[in-house]
């Protein structure tokens, strides 16, 4: 199932997501996190969106996956945060 | 003595080019061969940058550019779609450990933001700084930056707009209304203004750098010295400018 979410990020920037997940399995196929925020490192992103293949779409496992990466490649989000971000790929579903 | 920076007017250029000199004097500068650098420049043909995270067909009527003659490019920098056209355009160059520069990301804006707010002061505008990214002017956007670290060195670059044709702008540009749903503002348009717009008068590019490099000189307490790219940072950017900026792999990769 393809998707597609906009989400202004309170006091923050605008995320826009494409999502392709599974309905049956209610998980991640493949995700693209675009919009006009700031992370540092850039190449990060990368990196994120491969990590979120195959995760449920349910909130605390998105958050607790994202914040995890979040610390491990230590990436700064400006103009977003966990959050929005997991906010933002929920809207995604139908 | 103060400290002396180099000033680099570039003039005009393509996106390409434009982008590709201000990654090669980020690489240059990292490499210890250029002191912290202050640079001026335009565009020519008019062109529209994004964000290095957004999506290009997302943000940009492909089709118009095209019949309007304008190029488009993908920055190394996050942030927004930008449509260069009567503005003046700086970048920043300077190692992450340089003393005047904070090392928190926020904070670094704010200085960097403050040296053109005292160069638009220059001129009789007052401005206002408003975090993450923008300095308005009587509540609208007169200018938006935009900045990475790489190899240790900071880049900033960003836009201060001259005049502006916001009906053009958001022709090209495609601009959902999300985007303003917290600011109160019930249309896009009415989120920009312009140098000419806040003074009711034209000024020259040469005007307006001249308030800008003085603004860099006093917020950072040092002297520009005019100066040219080095043949390495030449070289660098015809390097970026063919291996990445001019390509689709690298502008439609999002």
């Amino acid at each position: 199932m393809q998707s597609r979410s906009i989400y202004k990020v309170p006091k923050g920037k605008l995320l826009k997501i494409s999502l392709n997940y599974d309905e049956k399995g209610n998980s991640i196929d493949e995700i693209r996190i675009t919009g006009d925020f700031f992370a540092y490192p850039e190449e990060a992103i990368d990196f994120l969106e491969n990590e979120l293949k195959d995760t449920l779409l349910e909130k605390e496992i998105i958050f607790k996956k994202i914040e995890t990466i979040i610390e491990k490649r230590n990436i700064e989000f400006i103009g977003v945060n966990v959050e929005g971000l997991t906010k933002g790929i929920l809207m995604c579903k139908k | 003595m103060k400290e002396q920076w180099r000033l680099l007017e570039t003039g005009y250029g393509t996106a390409f080019t434009n982008m590709a000199i201000d990654k090669a004097v980020l690489v240059s500068n990292s490499r210890g061969k250029v002191p912290p650098t202050i640079r001026f420049y335009r565009w020519q043909p008019s062109a529209i940058s994004i964000g290095y995270f957004q999506s290009l067909e997302d943000e940009v009527n492909l089709e118009i550019c095209k019949n309007f003659g304008v190029d488009y490019v993908r920055r190394i920098t996050g942030g927004g779609a930008v449509y260069h056209e009567n503005e003046l355009t700086y970048s920043i160059v300077i190692s992450e450990s340089h003393p005047r520069i904070p090392k928190n990301i926020m904070e670094s804006y704010r200085i960097i933001c403050s040296a053109i707010m005292k160069g638009l002061k220059n001129l009789g505008i007052e401005s206002t700084y408003i975090p993450i990214n923008d300095i308005i002017t009587n509540g609208k956007k007169i200018s938006g930056n935009a900045q990475t670290r790489k190899e240790k060195t900071v880049l900033q670059h960003g836009t201060i707009l001259i005049d502006v044709n916001v009906e053009k702008m958001f022709f090209l540009l495609r601009v959902p209304n999300e985007k303003i749903k917290d600011k109160l503002i019930a249309d896009v348009k009415e989120r920009v203004t312009s140098i000419k717009h806040v003074l009711e008068k034209e000024i020259s590019f040469e005007q307006l750098s001249n308030a800008i490099k003085s603004g860099f000189e006093q917020e950072f307490n040092i002297e520009l010295v005019k100066g040219i790219l080095t043949n390495e940072e030449e070289e660098l950017t015809k390097k970026f400018e063919r291996e990445c900026f001019s390509t689709n792999d690298w502008n439609h990769r999002r």
